[in-house]
């Protein structure tokens, strides 16, 4: 059904985050979108198209940010588009209920000269808090149409995509209204505009933005002007001499900045924001009222029991038991019958390829594949399911100011517990979500930890071996060691990694209903990861690992490995093919030395020291292929290496200690 | 009376002044309205010297005490 003749009409989404911002662009685009990087970044872009009154519109979702200055590469990023590609309309959604914050990021989007189109969203919250508003009045502030919506009802689609058409066709005026600040800085805006429309340095850009971003002395706008200014000046004539002609546009601005300084005994950037903030302050007291609540709403209850001092640690704590131990208790049932059903079709395998060298490949590969999905399936999916419901909900954001002390003892904010978190389901995501915090520094330092959170593969194998055999208050002792690491070695790498750690700054998100669509698009994206990072890892591995069953040279890799395996660790010799495969699949571990030793009844093969000894090792001795191969796409290879070899040594090391203090236990009758 | 944010009580309301501290932080407490003049609710205090919830301008933000330490205000109430 491909027409044309079909105008394009381009559309950029931009807002916070937090204002529902994906949910409307799900309601806007349906199914049809495409979800890839920015170009070059690891930043999410999101692109989907809508067909209206015979346009296609097409919709670029962006970052969710507060400012369009260069704090952040999401900022960068967002402006950059605006400029560059100049979307024929820019959609921004304010959350109706903090519209004094979100109208200052409209403010800057209005610096852009793009028509506008601001959709009030979370109006159904804004009521609930006693905020009535004015559209008539704010569309007559603004200069360009004003849609009140609640995305999560569907309410107001329609018109906006009307307005989207009206305004491309010209049959309706979106043209945002020019903002003036006070005095002294409008002063210093017209000379530096002045100046510019003589040298021409970068035209393409709004002038008057232009001038307000080299008063704010924007970095990324700095560097772009003095890349220019190289370029020798080709309209340069005598007959119209002004004094700024001769010089240096940055030297001339800087002495307008200073004088901005001495004036106002601030930061320009700082002035230029309280300006923004105050213009912002003046249009809302024409268009919103707040009516006082004498009832607290429910929300802010909700928060004072969640948020209580100790009943909030409580709550806290159940939920993330009851969350461990559903996920897993759901899942052992539903990842052990898809294993034997698996396992059941080995006969049919046979009948179709037979038997043979080929044969038992495919085989091993289909057995990777199984054996990713009965990770998968029934553990990390369900597993980020609630989890998105919880981040949805405006639960993380809570569970980051109650854990925020507590991330100091390692040298990170609150924010940086939400990947711990996704860690307990499986390192890949977990790497990546330590995107969400601000500084490279931070982001190494909380991958390093995630890798020493046990993954549900990792936890699997303490539960088959120590959990079954010795009991569960061994495998409550080996989280415990585990915490005590994490803290310990944490505190280690905060000395090694130069810098100051960042405090938090977190906007706390109104608690509300979690949607579907975002909570459904938030899991797959999770699991997706997992799914092309984890999974073609975890087949290719498996079928190695056969060949070299086949090819009998296990037995050899074990009498390599046993200076550490049996003489240092004291564990039976052929622990040491069973730590090689871990590293492809650590649940893996557990099955192999079933197959290894003949028997799953691993008491009758194992002591418990041994027992308590390769769960230790296996808790830290490597991150997994699939992570590594995260690590590197998050660190580069040279960091990723110290942190693989790093590991291995721990955790040959802690073994050791482990196996001694253990074995001298039970020697002197204290346990067993 | 002239205080840092943090020292602020649950309840109190106060005037920000001054906000010591790195360029990058000034800005992103800036965007977030945290600007001179604005004015700022302590709404909780997060045990074991954690973070506080304040209200500015309408919107819920959690700031570590480093940097609420950092925050100059004048005590209004």
């Amino acid at each position: 059904m491909k027409n044309s003749n079909i105008q394009k009409i381009r559309v950029a989404l931009a807002g916070n985050a937090n204002v529902g911002k994906s949910v409307i662009f799900n309601l806007l685009t349906g199914l049809h979108q495409h979800i890839g990087n920015w170009p070059g970044k690891t930043i999410e872009r999101a692109v989907g198209s809508v067909y209206h009154k015979g346009y296609e519109i097409e919709i670029i979702d962006l970052p969710g940010i507060y400012s369009l200055s260069t704090y952040s590469l999401e900022e960068i990023i967002s402006r950059e588009f605006i400029l560059t590609e100049k979307p024929d309309v820019i959609i921004n959604v304010v959350d109706g209920s903090i519209l004094e914050r979100n109208l200052f990021f409209t403010l800057q989007l209005m610096e852009l000269n793009t028509p506008l189109i601001l959709l009030v969203n979370q109006m159904d919250i804004a009521r609930s808090k006693g905020i009535l508003l004015d559209f008539k009045k704010l569309e007559t502030a603004v200069g360009f149409p004003v849609i009140p919506t609640v995305a999560t009802r569907g309410i107001g689609f329609t018109k906006v995509l009307d307005d989207i058409v009206a305004i491309y066709t010209g049959k309706k005026k979106s043209i945002p209204k020019t903002t003036f600040y006070g005095p002294e800085l409008e002063a210093q805006i017209s000379k530096i505009q002045k100046v510019l429309e003589i040298k021409k340095i970068l035209p393409t850009y709004p002038q008057r933005w232009l001038a307000l971003k080299i008063l704010e002395e924007d970095e990324e706008i700095l560097k772009q002007i003095r890349r220019k200014q190289k370029v020798p000046f080709q309209h340069f004539r005598n007959d119209h001499k002004q004094p700024e002609e001769y010089t240096d546009i940055l030297v001339f601005s800087r002495a307008l900045i200073l004088s901005l300084e001495e004036f106002h005994g601030h930061s320009c950037g700082s002035l230029i924001t309280s300006e923004r903030y105050d213009v912002v302050s003046s249009i809302l007291s024409e268009v919103q009222q707040i009516e006082a609540k004498i009832v607290p709403p429910l929300r802010e209850r909700i928060d004072s029991i969640i948020l209580h001092p100790i009943l909030g640690y409580f709550i806290l704590f159940v939920s993330v038991t009851l969350l461990l131990f559903g996920v897993f208790y759901i899942g052992d049932t539903v990842s052990s019958s898809l294993l034997i059903l698996f396992e059941n079709l080995k006969p049919f395998h046979v009948d179709v390829f037979g038997e043979g060298l080929l044969s038992e490949l495919i085989w091993a590969s289909l057995e990777g594949l199984m054996g990713g999905i009965s990770i998968a399936l029934p553990y990390i999916l369900p597993f980020y399911l609630i989890l998105g419901i919880l981040e949805d909900s405006g639960y993380m954001t809570r569970i980051a100011f109650l854990m925020d002390r507590l991330m100091h003892t390692i040298g990170l904010h609150g924010k940086a517990f939400i990947p711990c978190m996704l860690g307990i389901g499986c390192n890949v995501p977990a790497c990546l979500g330590c995107r969400i915090l601000e500084r490279q520094r931070d982001r190494t330092l909380a991958i390093f930890i995630v890798t020493l959170i046990p993954c549900t593969a990792q936890t699997l194998i303490i539960f088959a071996l120590v959990g079954k055999f010795l009991g569960f208050h061994w495998v409550l002792l080996l989280y415990l060691l585990n915490l005590l690491v994490i803290i310990i070695l944490g505190k280690l790498a905060l000395k090694t990694l130069p810098g100051e750690p960042m405090g938090l700054i977190m906007e706390m998100v109104s608690f509300r209903k979690p949607n579907t669509k975002v909570v459904l698009t938030q899991t797959w994206f999770r699991l997706k990861e997992f799914i092309y990072i984890a999974l073609p890892l975890i087949i290719v591995g498996n079928i190695i690992l056969k060949a070299l069953e086949i090819y009998e040279f296990l037995d050899i890799m074990n009498a390599v490995l046993s200076p550490v395996t049996v003489t240092l660790l004291e564990l039976p010799e052929e622990i040491g093919i069973a730590l090689i495969f871990g590293i492809f699949r650590k649940e893996l571990a557990v099955i192999l030395l079933g197959t290894l030793f003949g028997t799953m009844d691993f008491a009758t093969v194992m002591s418990p020291v041994q027992m308590i000894v390769f769960s230790v090792v296996t808790m830290f001795y490597i991150p997994c292929i699939a992570t590594i191969a995260a690590l590197r796409r998050e660190l580069r290879w040279k960091k990723t290496l110290v942190i693989v070899g790093f590991e291995i040594l721990f955790a040959i090391a802690i073994g050791v200690v482990v196996s001694r203090v253990i074995q001298f236990s039970s020697d002197v009758g204290l346990i067993f | 009376m002239i205080t840092a944010l943090i020292d602020l009580n649950v309840g109190n309301k106060g005037k920000i002044l001054e906000i010591r501290g790195g360029r990058m932080v000034n800005q992103r407490l800036n965007d977030l309205g945290l600007t001179i003049g604005s004015i700022v609710t302590v709404k909780r205090r997060a045990p074991f010297a954690g973070p506080i919830h304040l209200l500015v301008r309408g919107s819920n933000l959690a700031l570590g005490r480093g940097i609420a330490a950092k925050i100059i205000v004048q005590r209004l109430t």
